[in-house]
């Protein structure tokens, strides 16, 4: 066991290590070190078939609970419900996306409040962390960015300030709901917690660091943003909102897939279909509905970042059967000795500080198995153990512009436009929220759950 | 004439950039290299200054990273810019000479293109750096492998192959045998014969 200990360590650190280089595209490297896990770790070392199998996990989709679930459970090796639950709404956002849906989203909104600079600045980042709560960040922030440059082109104010708000507002919605960010869905269907958890618990926490937010973000960037022609706005130039709509029966059709789609998740505790059978739903009415764009949308689906969950996850699974992850939680557990809070503020602030400089996701399904650990020996509630690590990841990624993917769209869309944002002026601003918006639900959690 | 593109990459101090030039008066085309820079910041506002910061150098692998495509580092998006701008300038049919910029590559699938590479002997390298930026000896030779180092990450960084290979190149050649005038002659019948 001590050489499968050794062997797993050591191919999870050159994991992570090439990942950050990104010298080798990140799904090649989980995969690749997913095969010398289960070949190295689990064939020549522990000799475990069962380890093997356990961790691919195949199994599951043979499983009722995997479909429809009435009691909770807890999930080990490969996640399929988070990578199916993923590519189903990955499909259904390349079928809104088609159709114009974002685009059209943005400017409705910013016709709504008749192009004025400020009241754009607050509805685009309150819209930014709704869409998140339901849609991946990086879709939100690919089309709520470049809507937001154009606006300040024909608008002329400097849009930097605003896409940095509309990036953290993006992270914290995510935080918010089971969907919203990948550490989320992994937490969430590891533990066995139901998008409606989330909502109560991470989701007023990302309601009320919303508000403190948005006062944040106005206070800062108010002098910034304030357009040579905000007194004056002849709405006629601007481009209408019909106009983003390539497709009205695609439009419609999508709409009410994602309107389903919502409705689904935010009572599947009710129903008690899983998130798995939520995503494969989703995904089978897109393509059907799309009829012979469904090829098309296929191919657009983003296999590399599936592929580089499943190797994560089994990269993951050789710590978790060779018992080195049950040596982090004894670890965090006697530098806290005991101490409910300390732990805590452990959890979330390394959380959040590793999230800052490194991939969320690989660090989440790392850390699931620790609190895992860690609650059943410390006594401690794994819920709060949960909220505490979601809200870490999820929220320490907006500290830099490598943090989170929607900073790294963000910024390159700005970019890409003429407004490059480098480490020193994205961290100015959005580092200090980062750590008022930790230091809050720090407290909160401390306040609610202890 | 049909489309004619010619791609010259270098080494610092080889004479590229004056051989390119020349070509490009011969073929009567125009030559892309520092008019990327004027023409990127036009597009998008930036000063030239700005842009020149960036110009031709790989992002740190440590404070940046990519996810579908986009990327935060400023040096990269730089670097998609002018790929952009080529490819572009390419497919509107337009003839033209482009130093550097990974050219070989990013423009490989285009029938008109001729790839260059110029090197030089050290000796000659340094005698010229030393010449036209009035440097001593020692100072000429830092030059050449700083400027060489920063011109090779750059292509690795945007590449798949390495700089220099001859692979990536339809021709290689040491303009120290011939000079610059009798270098840029035989790149000129070499790409007459190409486009006969």
């Amino acid at each position: 066991m001590a050489a499968a200990s050794i062997f797993a360590v050591i191919i999870f650190v050159a994991m992570f290590l090439l990942i950050v280089l990104d010298k080798i595209e990140r799904h090649i490297v989980t995969l690749g070190c997913g095969a010398l896990t289960l070949i190295v770790v689990f064939g020549i070392c522990m000799r475990s078939g069962k380890a093997i199998l356990g961790t691919l996990a195949v199994g599951d989709f043979f499983k009722k609970d995997f479909w429809y679930q009435v009691t909770e459970s807890e999930s080990k090796g490969i996640n399929w419900a988070t990578i199916l639950f993923i590519a189903g709404m990955m499909v259904m956002v390349e079928g809104m996306a088609k159709a114009g849906f974002f685009r059209w989203l943005c400017m409705k909104i910013a016709y709504m409040v008749k192009c004025k600079t400020i009241p754009i600045f607050i509805t685009f980042m309150i819209m930014s962390a709704i869409l998140s709560m339901f849609i991946d960040s990086i879709t939100v922030i690919m089309f709520l960015a470049a809507v937001t440059i154009e606006l300040a082109q024909l608008l002329k104010f400097n849009p930097v300030p605003m896409i940095l708000s509309e990036i953290f507002c993006a992270n914290l919605g995510g935080s918010a709901t089971m969907c919203g960010d990948p550490p989320n869905i992994i937490v969430g269907t590891s533990l066995g917690f139901s998008f409606f958890d989330f909502l109560m618990n991470t989701g007023l926490i990302a309601g009320i660091c919303l508000v403190i937010s948005v006062l944040f973000f106005y206070c800062v960037f108010r002098k910034e943003i304030v357009s040579e022609s905000s007194a004056n706005v002849d709405m006629s130039k601007f481009p209408k909102p019909s106009e983003a709509i390539t497709n009205k029966k695609d439009f419609v059709t999508s709409s009410i897939i994602f309107g389903i789609a919502v409705i689904l998740l935010v009572s599947h505790s009710a129903t008690h279909l899983t998130v798995a059978s939520i995503g494969l739903f989703i995904a089978v009415i897109t393509l059907i509905t799309s009829g012979k764009n469904a090829l098309e949308l296929l191919k657009k689906v983003d296999y590399k970042t599936l592929l580089f969950f499943i190797g994560l996850f089994v990269v993951v699974g050789g710590l978790e059967e060779t018992g080195i992850l049950e040596y982090i939680a004894q670890f965090i557990e006697s530098i806290s000795h005991g101490n409910v809070m300390l732990m805590i503020a452990i959890i979330l602030w390394i959380s959040a500080i590793a999230s800052a400089f490194v991939d969320n996701i690989p660090f989440a399904a790392t850390m699931v198995p620790v609190i895992q650990s860690l609650a059943a020996t410390s006594g401690v509630d794994i819920s709060t153990l949960a909220w505490a690590l979601s809200i870490g990841t999820d929220i320490g990624g907006s500290a830099t512009p490598i943090g989170a993917s929607a900073n790294v769209v963000g910024t390159s869309v700005a970019a890409k436009n003429g407004y490059p944002i480098g480490w020193g002026k994205y961290c100015a601003k959005l580092a200090p929220a980062t750590i008022i918006v930790l230091a809050l639900s720090t407290v909160y959690i401390f306040v609610r759950y202890l | 004439m049909s489309q004619l593109i010619i791609s010259v990459g270098r080494e610092f101090g080889s004479g590229g950039r004056v051989i390119a030039e020349a070509l490009a008066k011969r073929f009567d085309i125009p030559i892309y290299d520092r008019h990327l820079i004027t023409e990127i910041a036009t597009k998008t506002g930036l000063s030239a200054g700005e842009i020149e910061k960036y110009n031709e150098m790989p992002a740190s692998r440590l404070v940046s990273r990519r996810v579908r495509g986009f990327s935060n580092s400023i040096e990269d998006n730089i670097a998609e810019m002018q790929f952009d701008f080529l490819r572009k300038k390419a497919e509107s049919g337009e003839s033209f000479v482009v130093l550097g910029r990974c050219s070989e590559t990013k423009l490989r699938d285009f029938d008109g293109l001729v790839s260059l590479f110029i090197i030089g002997d050290m000796d000659k390298k340094i005698e010229r750096v030393m010449k036209v930026y009035e440097l001593s000896q020692e100072e000429a030779e830092h030059l050449i492998t700083k400027k060489d180092k920063k011109r090779k990450r750059y292509h690795n960084y945007h590449v798949g192959m390495h700089w220099g290979d001859s692979r990536l190149y339809d021709l290689t050649i040491n303009s120290s045998k011939l000079g610059i005038d009798g270098t840029v002659d035989i790149l000129e019948n070499y790409i007459k014969a190409r486009i006969k």
